[in-house]
């Protein structure tokens, strides 16, 4: 408690508290006022990098899957770039058609997961059950798609695990109307809710000259008027074949970091919408590899759609060298970056994750606000520990 | 046969039975179950459904009190013990206590009185004081804090529900509920002066802490406020006291605003009783509805929507019923 002369409580929030997820936050309040917010990070670390020096190239393709478990697909796709760079392959049209498929119908549920939590945290228990409860056509989709709900495991060196089952394309569109009408329900009840706007609205500010001199990515970026977005940056898989916007919005706060998921989402279904309709005939895996597996196999490969892994590939053994890649994922920016000493496990695997850049900004964006802005903004940002942590 | 005779005498029965302990508790476990019912439709869910499935589980809410009863309830050993464990007996008590100031019927009440509804009104205001020692007696800054979100809540709802209040008694030139429910026979209050109705039903709920001024117990920011450290059957006795003073209220507000008993079909004391009790169970439903609508204010927020609206709007209210007055509207039935 407060002893004489002490003007400020320090609240630990977290890690057993019911909106701090995997973390502590520490706050020092005077009254009702935030003074300070330290956000203590590290209560799930997985040391994901050093547990990769010690397993082969094809098992790390899991293990970077688990620590941002809904938005899976950009640690998947980011890790097995970085390899195919050294790997010297290019994976077929098709595979890159897929890539972005799953990529974006991760991007879409991902959001949706962090809208839902935000919900829930400024005490809207409906914007979190619809959220999490929309989540389920997608999930259900990318079952569809790859066989599992979240780790997916699809993207392999020079290509994918599976072909697009018969009959998606519709099922998809099914799945992306039901999402536009679901829209209009959102905004009418959530989005344009005064009690939702008087909380968001003008609330943890992050400007413009802050945002990029903090090198914060992703949707809290674009958030602030910064049009960045390393699918335009640095097009990778089949995004510069296809149209999109970038989403920004001016106004830097809780609100717009909330819209510009909620654009991006409909963005996404864009581009999903185009990927069906353009996606190219073709193999889904680079013909060198094709070429490994047992004629017999390959055969019922190709009927089934599906990559049975030859097992020569449990020893992929890659050429010395280093290489980078960074994908776009839900929340931010994820590069990785490989050095391969052409031994079995790397030699060094560093991963960034974007909740890691974006936790900077607990501190920077909680100063002088209401302890009833600290989950307000939590939620807003999309933070998720076990991401940041690895 | 005595007993039951004395079951029925007023001072026994309405404290006791209805509207009192009984029917609030009754109340209680439906509600509870209605409210996550409610939330449950709205969010496509099923909701409680397994306890008694062919009712949709309706009885849920007493597997809940079991399981209450028998958890163990924790006292912290920094807490003020005796602080901690008499607050909620004392902030259920005084919930459900303004009860025995509510007639149910022109001729059926415990004890008349010529200011009935300052009596309930002065009553209500004395749950609060409980909620705020009991932030304080359990020694944890969550609850502190939502113990003092409390008593900045009700400096600022307290004003203006009274001058509602207050309005609708000049309307009816009484503070007697009985004349005042006698009075709407014809108009009710809430035809009269809907600035006063709607102002009070906001700060009823508000008062009762119901989305979106659920404040003090705030789950995302501060735990459970003042409740943090309950558990067991005496956190079912702090969690029911707000839905009880909310039944308590709406009580009051049906005899000022939605005719009280009135219209009624037979001069009979239950059934003016049933229909007054239907009125107040669908404003605590309309208060279980509002969970699945709106999320929460910010404490600084709801104390502006108190000071900067509600406080105004009740001033006005009480010059549209004295402009009502003097305009002659006769509403005394004498």
């Amino acid at each position: 408690m407060i002893s004489s002369g002490e003007r400020e409580l320090e609240l630990l929030i977290g890690p057993q508290h019911p909106a701090s997820g995997h973390m502590r936050l520490v706050a020092k309040v005077d009254g009702d006022v935030v003074v300070e917010l330290r956000p203590n990070i590290g209560y799930v670390h997985r040391s994901v990098e050093k547990l990769a020096e010690v397993k082969k190239y094809l098992q790390i393709i899991p293990l970077v899957e688990r620590p941002s478990l809904a938005d899976t697909t950009a640690n998947n796709l980011a890790y097995v770039m970085a390899l195919e760079k050294l790997l010297g392959i290019e994976p077929p049209e098709r595979a890159k058609y897929l890539r972005t498929l799953l990529a974006e119908i991760n991007r879409i549920h991902s959001h949706l997961y962090g809208l839902g939590i935000h919900g829930v945290m400024i005490g809207s228990s409906t914007a979190y059950m619809w959220c999490f409860g929309d989540r389920e056509p997608f999930l259900e989709l990318a079952q569809e798609l790859t066989g599992a709900r979240l780790t997916y495991s699809y993207i392999i060196p020079g290509g994918v695990r599976r072909d697009l089952p018969a009959g998606l394309g519709e099922r998809a569109e099914r799945v992306l109307r039901y999402m536009e009408n679901r829209m209009r329900d959102y905004f009418n009840l959530y989005f344009n809710n005064p009690v939702v706007r008087a909380r968001l609205e003008g609330v943890g500010v992050l400007s413009r000259h802050d945002a990029i001199n903090l090198g914060i990515t992703g949707p809290n970026l674009r958030a602030s008027g910064v049009a960045y977005d390393v699918r335009r940056a640095e097009p990778y898989a089949a995004y510069p074949e296809l149209e999109f916007d970038i989403v920004t919005e001016e106004a830097g706060d809780s609100f717009a970091r909330v819209m510009v998921r909620v654009r991006e989402i409909v963005e996404s279904m864009r581009i999903i919408r185009q990927v069906i309709r353009k996606i190219p005939e073709g193999p889904i895996l680079h013909e060198s590899y094709e070429k490994l597996i047992p004629p017999k196999l390959r055969e019922s490969m190709k009927q089934r759609g599906m990559v049975k892994f030859p097992s020569v590939f449990a020893n992929l053994r890659v050429p010395p060298g280093e290489a980078i890649s960074r994908v776009e994922g839900g929340r931010g920016e994820v590069v990785f970056h490989i050095v391969s000493d052409g031994k079995l496990s790397p030699y060094r695997m560093r991963m960034v994750t974007p909740s890691f850049r974006n936790v900077i900004l607990f501190e920077h964006l909680t100063r002088g606000v209401r302890v009833a802005d600290i989950p307000a903004i939590y939620g807003s940002l999309d933070y998720f520990p076990p991401e940041a942590d690895r | 046969m005595d007993i039951l005779k004395l079951l029925f005498e007023p001072y026994i029965f309405i404290p006791l039975v209805f509207p009192g302990l009984v029917a609030a508790f009754l109340l209680l476990l439906i509600i509870i179950w209605l409210e996550r019912k409610i939330a449950a439709k709205v969010q496509l869910r099923y909701g409680p459904l397994y306890v008694f499935k062919p009712l949709g589980g309706v009885i849920q809410t007493i597997a809940d009190l079991l399981r209450y009863l028998f958890q163990e309830p924790i006292v912290p050993r920094e807490a003020d013990k005796l602080a901690f464990l008499m607050t909620p007996v004392f902030l259920f008590g005084l919930a459900y206590l303004p009860v025995v100031a509510v007639p149910i019927s022109p001729t059926y009440y415990a004890f008349r009185s010529d200011v009935s509804l300052l009596i309930v009104m002065a009553l209500t205001t004395l749950a609060p004081i409980f909620t705020v020692l009991m932030g304080w007696s359990s020694n944890n800054k969550f609850s502190l804090i939502g113990g003092v979100r409390e008593g900045y809540l009700v400096i600022s709802y307290e004003i203006p529900m009274f001058l509602s209040a207050i309005s609708m008694a000049i309307l009816y030139k009484s503070l007697d509920l009985v004349e005042i429910a006698e009075a709407q026979k014809g108009l009710w209050g809430v035809i009269l002066n809907p600035l006063a109705a709607i102002n009070m039903l906001l700060l009823m709920y508000m008062s009762t802490s119901k989305f979106p001024f659920e404040i003090p117990e705030a789950e995302s920011e501060i735990v459970a406020g003042p409740y943090t450290e309950y558990s067991g059957i005496i956190y079912g006795l702090v969690m029911g006291a707000s839905y009880v003073k909310l039944y308590v209220l709406s009580l009051v507000y049906s005899i000022l605003f939605l005719g009280g008993w009135n219209p009624l079909p037979i001069n009979d004391p239950m059934v003016a009783g049933a229909m007054l009790f239907v009125k107040a169970f669908l404003l605590v439903a309309l208060g279980a509805f509002l969970r699945a609508v709106y999320p929460r204010f910010r404490i600084d927020q709801a104390i502006s929507i108190g000071w900067k609206i509600a406080f105004p709007l009740s001033l006005i209210s009480v010059v549209i019923s004295l402009l009502l007055i003097m305009g002659g509207v006769s509403l005394v039935v004498k």
